[in-house]
């Protein structure tokens, strides 16, 4: 693993996307700094993380787009996949590769609190906190941008499809708030659900008897939760949208709150992405 | 040190390798002959790990590739069509890596990393990017990722596709030398390298093996007699009739020839009798000298034709 994080963080900087992604990342960063801070004379820090996380949309695709593209098109995967190293150890070398790049380029940041502690009153439980939500927003944003870059052999494509994700996740508060909150429409959701997995678990294992079950499983669910508790079903599809909400949860870090369940939360998001990233890679084996 | 059993892969209707069984003694050179998309590459992958049979087991070294692939890969150096390069990495950078994630001591690293650049001769470019390279340098440099860490199993996929012919010479030389101490199996679909080069070929054809021997019992059995080209100075009747009596002749077939007063004669003999020695006693006893005679065997070539072309036909 050491030496796939080594290849990888040394192609950051022999190539230029390392240095797109921090330059991109701090010119803006500056930018808003200067004009957020500095100039409007404000020591509220916590507006200055939350506006340049917005920036993690255009720069964590630049990081991530290479990743497993590049592997696959120039067919070094060949190498990697025949080598005596699991696929969790290549998989995770590389994402922690783009999480240190990340991560030198946020503490670069930290320059600016310090400039505002020395010259101004520095909130210090909001900043720690903000800076602890921004790495776990960054770490389940890398996750999604590599299992993107294990799909697709064109790192365009695997750029704008990570932007795309990214954005999906990003505006998943505002679609909240638009969707119908009825038990009716709560209902056929759920039962939406019910079939969607069950076609997924029927195309992955070609077995019509377990996607029948599913189906026969996720209807008596259904059925047995209308019976006795059909409150569930009120606002359902908001309240399984905002487990995709990435910010919301970030939200809490900037007014200085540590919440356990958040931080499980984005450590769960991005393990889901990696191990999804690692069955890929396996799956491809087989197909 | 393989042996592969019913080995099968699909891809969805299309079967790419279907039920091959065949395995390889230690210090063997195993060439893999056959047409584009037989299912060589396919086969190597399998062998390697890259890809999953969708039937069947394998085993190197008694060990089977699926249930304990770290200790297989280790064993394994391989060349795949298109060397695996990291083009913004220099070739010593690239050697390292790979000796990193192959696990190598770093001392036997060291001690192994100068062997190898000596013996493939690309201790010259060993500071250059390897983006720079010519073809047949990057062939090389994956050749020399293919040795790193000394593996006792080298698997090369068509190691002189794209180079020149003077390093193709090398090249096999190379891969001669290196069966000296390693089990080497390599595919091509060029029949002299195979020739040249291998103590035994499998003879692959959409995705089956349709012959396996040593290149020399292969062109003999398939040929299954002797025949002999023939220039005789004499007159065609007269030679003939000469040739004919010779017992075991089966057939004798006469033509003009470019040469005056010569006559060019293809003489088939019954199931592999050399009959060289009769001839040239008859032709004496008739006065009718021979000017040339050389025994035709097979060729590869031939035989690759007739069995890949024979097995399009049946299906």
């Amino acid at each position: 693993m050491l030496a796939i994080f080594k290849r990888e963080l040394r192609a950051y900087y022999q190539t230029p996307s390392g240095y797109i992604f921090m330059s991109l990342f701090l010119l803006v960063g500056g930018v808003l700094f200067a004009f957020g801070n500095l100039v409007s004379l404000s020591s509220q820090f916590t507006g200055f993380l939350g506006s340049i996380l917005f920036m993690f949309l255009l720069a964590v695709p630049v990081l991530t787009m290479r990743l497993l593209t590049e592997e696959m098109r120039m067919r070094t995967d060949q190498l990697l996949l025949t080598s005596p190293i699991k696929i969790t150890e290549i998989v995770l070398g590389k994402y922690l590769a783009a999480l240190f790049v990340f991560v030198v380029t946020m503490a670069i940041t930290i320059l600016y609190a310090v400039v505002i502690a020395i010259f101004g009153d520095l909130d210090t439980s909001a900043t720690i906190g903000g800076y602890i939500g921004f790495l776990l927003v960054g770490c389940s944003f890398i996750a999604v941008g590599i299992f993107v870059s294990a799909t697709t052999e064109n790192q365009v494509v695997s750029a704008i499809v990570t932007f795309a994700a990214l954005l999906i996740f990003w505006i998943m508060d505002a679609i909240q708030n638009g969707v119908p909150t009825d038990s009716t429409s709560g209902l056929v959701f759920a039962a939406a659900i019910a079939v969607g997995v069950a076609v997924w678990i029927y195309f992955s294992t070609k077995s019509l008897y377990l996607g029948g079950a599913v189906v026969l499983l996720g209807a008596i669910i259904i059925v047995l939760l209308v019976l006795f508790d059909n409150s569930v079903f009120t606002g359902f599809i908001g309240n399984v949208l905002a487990w995709f909400s990435l910010l919301k949860r970030y939200q809490d870090f900037t007014r200085g709150l540590l919440k356990l369940d958040s931080v499980v939360y984005y450590l769960s998001f991005s393990a889901f992405f990696l191990f999804m990233t690692i069955r890929l890679i396996e799956k491809r084996r087989w197909s | 040190m393989i042996r592969a059993e019913n080995l099968t892969k699909r891809y969805g209707r299309h079967v790419a390798i279907d039920n091959l069984t065949f395995s390889t003694e230690k210090g063997e050179i195993l060439g893999f002959l056959g047409p584009n998309g037989a299912g060589k590459s396919t086969t190597m992958n399998i062998i390697t790990g890259y890809l999953s049979a969708s039937d069947g087991k394998i085993f190197v070294d008694g060990l089977d590739v699926l249930e304990r692939p770290e200790e297989v890969k280790k064993k394994i150096g391989y060349l795949p069509e298109l060397p695996p390069l990291y083009p913004d990495m220099t070739v010593i950078e690239y050697l390292n890596f790979v000796g990193e994630i192959k696990g190598t001591a770093k001392a036997d690293f060291r001690s192994s990393l100068e062997k190898v650049l000596d013996v493939v001769r690309i201790g010259d470019v060993r500071k250059r990017l390897i983006k720079n390279l010519s073809k047949g340098f990057k062939q090389r440099v994956g050749l020399a990722q293919a040795l790193i860490g000394n593996p006792p199993l080298l698997i090369l996929d068509e190691p002189t596709i794209g180079l020149d012919p003077k390093e193709i010479i090398e090249i096999r030389n190379l891969i001669k030398s290196l069966g000296k101490e390693h089990t080497v199996v390599l595919s091509s679909h060029i029949l002299p390298e195979v020739s040249a080069v291998c103590e035994r070929v499998l003879i692959i054809n959409r995705g089956k093996i349709v012959a396996t021997d040593t290149p020399k019992n292969l062109s003999h059995r398939l040929s299954g007699k002797s025949r002999l080209s023939l220039r005789i100075d004499g007159p065609a009747r007269e030679v003939k009739s000469a040739l004919q009596a010779i017992p075991g002749v089966r057939d004798v077939q006469v033509q003009k020839s470019t040469e005056e007063s010569a006559v060019d004669v293809l003489l088939e003999a019954e199931q592999e009798k050399d009959l060289r020695r009769e001839v040239f006693l008859a032709m004496s006893k008739a006065g009718h000298p021979i000017l040339i005679m050389r025994p035709m065997d097979l060729s590869l070539e031939d035989i690759f034709l007739q069995l890949t072309t024979t097995e399009q036909e049946v299906s």
